[in-house]
């Protein structure tokens, strides 16, 4: 393994670590505050083209190390897309599977994305009527799995599994303590199962507890894949609001807008949750005028084609009918 | 059996009673989900899984299942009108109340409840699920008295309104009820116009649980459905949704653990009511 000339003996020598960063690269044309820069750490360059990546490669090693698969044994996961391609790819690699229960509100391209990395699949309606007590389905339904049938499955579950945080603290929070040389003030991120912020903010608190952690959400209703409104985050227990500062609820259709101005002016293909959270940062750099911001932008845009024309209707591609 | 004051307990039981009582000879649990893939993954041991669509209403007209398409049902799954049937499902036991309503209106006369639902047994570490079918030996069974009076047709529902004396409780959610949206995103059940039938009153379902899934206790209720909800106990009741089933959560909560003595289910509800041409509508 030799990161200088990236030439690797297997695709797991490839995943992120303190020697081995994702790139930051700085907003230049889309960011006006001149006291406040903005990097974004791409989690798109990772080996299954996510931040999920992380989390993915920790839930399957402990359970290789705690002897929980094989024989037969697979892994069951609620997934809304990005850990279940990771965590496909990986485990087919290694040898094992693993059937991703999937909420149907998912982006097609998502769902075909699963089982190309050898994902089996299961669809479920999800919230169908969100209200107190009725968890989510597609959670609920890989609890069953590995419940009724735990000779078969095992479910790493990245919603209540420390692992998933850990992998953060050991990798993400480190990459960009170094990659800034500690001069970052504020970090922005999403809220999914909260495994990012969670780590990151431990980490970063412990190097330099003024750091600012702000999380950025988008307004109920939405359908930004991935993410959840507070609202929703009963379901992670890996929510920790003690080491966030800010909590911003941001318009979801501003994630599409958002995107597209960063495809279109930095050259930095970055899907909607991406887009969501540079929206995010320009509000904070504009609240508090001097900083240094790094955004974790989870994946890029080449999933969301399908959210992306719904939300943006001129990216549809016009056929020109001749006149005859 | 659950206490917490209802006025009839009897027709609910706790995870923990049915845990004690698995594989009793006379005690029969049947799963009613949404979503019917959870059944096959996992159930309680010995609980027969009826698919709601496909089992519990007629297959070519809209309607709830026929007399003998249910004597059927209860016959293939080897239920006897002895026995005492336990209900649960998912989503809050939308569908197991929707059961519940479909074996008091067809006379079975031990009918119950799992407060909290599937999810509920699925998050406490003591009780077990099976994807194994339980063996089944069929019965004959025998619907002997049907009771039509739970359920509200449409030309009672029409008079209900028009002559404003009765509850009548609209239980979706606060855009379907204000027309903001006709169903819930996703929904393909639909009708032609949002709104509710003049004159109800939105008291959504949810309002009846607590964060487990578990029915709040009777004063919550009352305070939930009399005081602040303006359901006048000394009248008929009428509850109504979108498709009748979480309508008929509402309708345990008034008919049983409130003990108001007239409720109906109106199982068409607003995509029989919204689509009919010239009754009256208010957003």
């Amino acid at each position: 393994m030799d990161h200088k000339t990236r030439v690797y003996e297997n695709v797991f020598e490839m995943m992120p670590s303190e020697e081995n960063p994702t790139p930051l690269v700085r907003i230049n044309r889309l960011n006006p505050n001149l006291e406040f820069s903005l990097y974004a750490k791409l989690e798109w360059m990772n080996p299954f083209g996510s931040v999920k990546d992380r989390a993915a490669w920790a839930l399957l090693r402990d359970l290789e190390e705690r002897g929980e698969l094989g024989n037969g044994r697979s892994l069951v996961e609620p997934t809304s897309g990005n850990t279940g391609i990771s965590l496909a790819a990986l485990a087919r690699a290694r040898g094992h599977r693993l059937l991703a229960i999937v909420p149907n509100k998912v982006p097609h391209e998502k769902k075909v994305l699963l089982k190309i990395a050898g994902a089996e699949l299961e669809i479920v309606s999800d919230e169908l009527c969100p209200a107190p007590g009725l968890g989510d389905g597609s959670i609920n339904l890989a609890k069953t799995y590995a419940k009724a049938q735990s000779h078969k499955y095992v479910m790493p579950n990245q919603y209540e599994n420390e692992k998933n945080v850990e992998a953060h603290v050991k990798t993400t929070g480190p990459e960009i303590w170094n990659q800034t040389k500690g001069r970052i003030t504020h970090l922005f991120t999403s809220l999914g199962t909260c495994g990012t912020v969670t780590g990151i903010a431990r980490f970063l608190r412990g190097e330099n507890s003024k750091i600012k952690i702000i999380a950025v959400q988008p307004t109920e209703g939405h359908d930004v894949p991935g993410l959840r409104n507070v609202s929703q985050l009963q379901v992670s227990k890996l929510f920790d609001p003690s080491l966030i500062d800010d909590i911003l609820e941001i318009d979801f259709n501003l994630a599409y807008t958002r995107a597209l101005e960063l495809c279109q002016n930095e050259g930095l293909l970055a899907g909607p949750s991406s887009g969501l959270i540079l929206e995010g940062a320009l509000q904070i750099a504009a609240r508090d005028q001097r900083g240094f911001g790094v955004m974790i932008f989870p994946d890029n845009v080449f999933k969301y084609t399908t959210n992306m024309t719904k939300h943006i209707p001129a990216l549809e591609p016009q056929e020109t009918k001749a006149t005859i | 059996m659950t206490t917490n004051h209802y006025e009839h307990p009897e027709v609910l039981v706790e995870t923990d009673w049915v845990k004690q009582n698995l594989g009793k000879p006379g005690i029969r649990l049947v799963e009613v989900d949404v979503d019917t893939k959870a059944y096959e993954a996992g159930h309680i041991p010995g609980a027969v899984g009826f698919n709601w669509q496909s089992q519990l209403q007629d297959q070519v007209r809209r309607d709830i299942v026929s007399k003998q398409e249910f004597e059927r049902l209860m016959s293939e799954a080897g239920i006897s009108p002895s026995d005492t049937v336990i209900l649960y499902g998912d989503n809050n036991n939308w569908f197991a109340a929707y059961g519940f309503w479909l074996f008091k209106l067809y006379g079975h006369k031990d009918v119950r409840l799992m407060n909290g639902g599937r999810v509920k047994w699925l998050n406490e570490a003591d009780k077990e699920l099976t994807p194994d079918k339980p063996k089944i030996t069929p019965t004959k069974y025998r619907v002997s008295e049907p009771d039509f009076s739970l359920r509200a047709l449409l030309p009672e529902v029409l008079k209900a309104q028009s002559d404003r004396r009765h509850n009548l409780v609209d239980v979706r959610g606060p855009d379907e009820y204000t027309g903001k949206v006709i169903a819930p995103p996703g929904m393909t059940e639909t009708a032609q116009r949002g709104g509710h039938i003049p004159g109800a009153k939105s008291i959504p379902w949810s309002t009846a649980i607590n964060p487990d899934g578990t029915f709040r206790s009777a004063d919550d209720l009352r305070k939930i459905y009399f005081s602040n909800g303006g359901v006048d106990p000394g009248k008929d009741t009428i509850s109504y949704c979108r498709i009748g089933e979480r309508s008929s959560h509402t309708w345990v909560v008034l008919k049983y653990l409130l003990g108001l003595p007239n409720v109906k289910n109106y199982d068409g509800s607003w995509t029989e009511y919204g689509s009919i041409v010239g009754v009256p509508i208010e957003k």
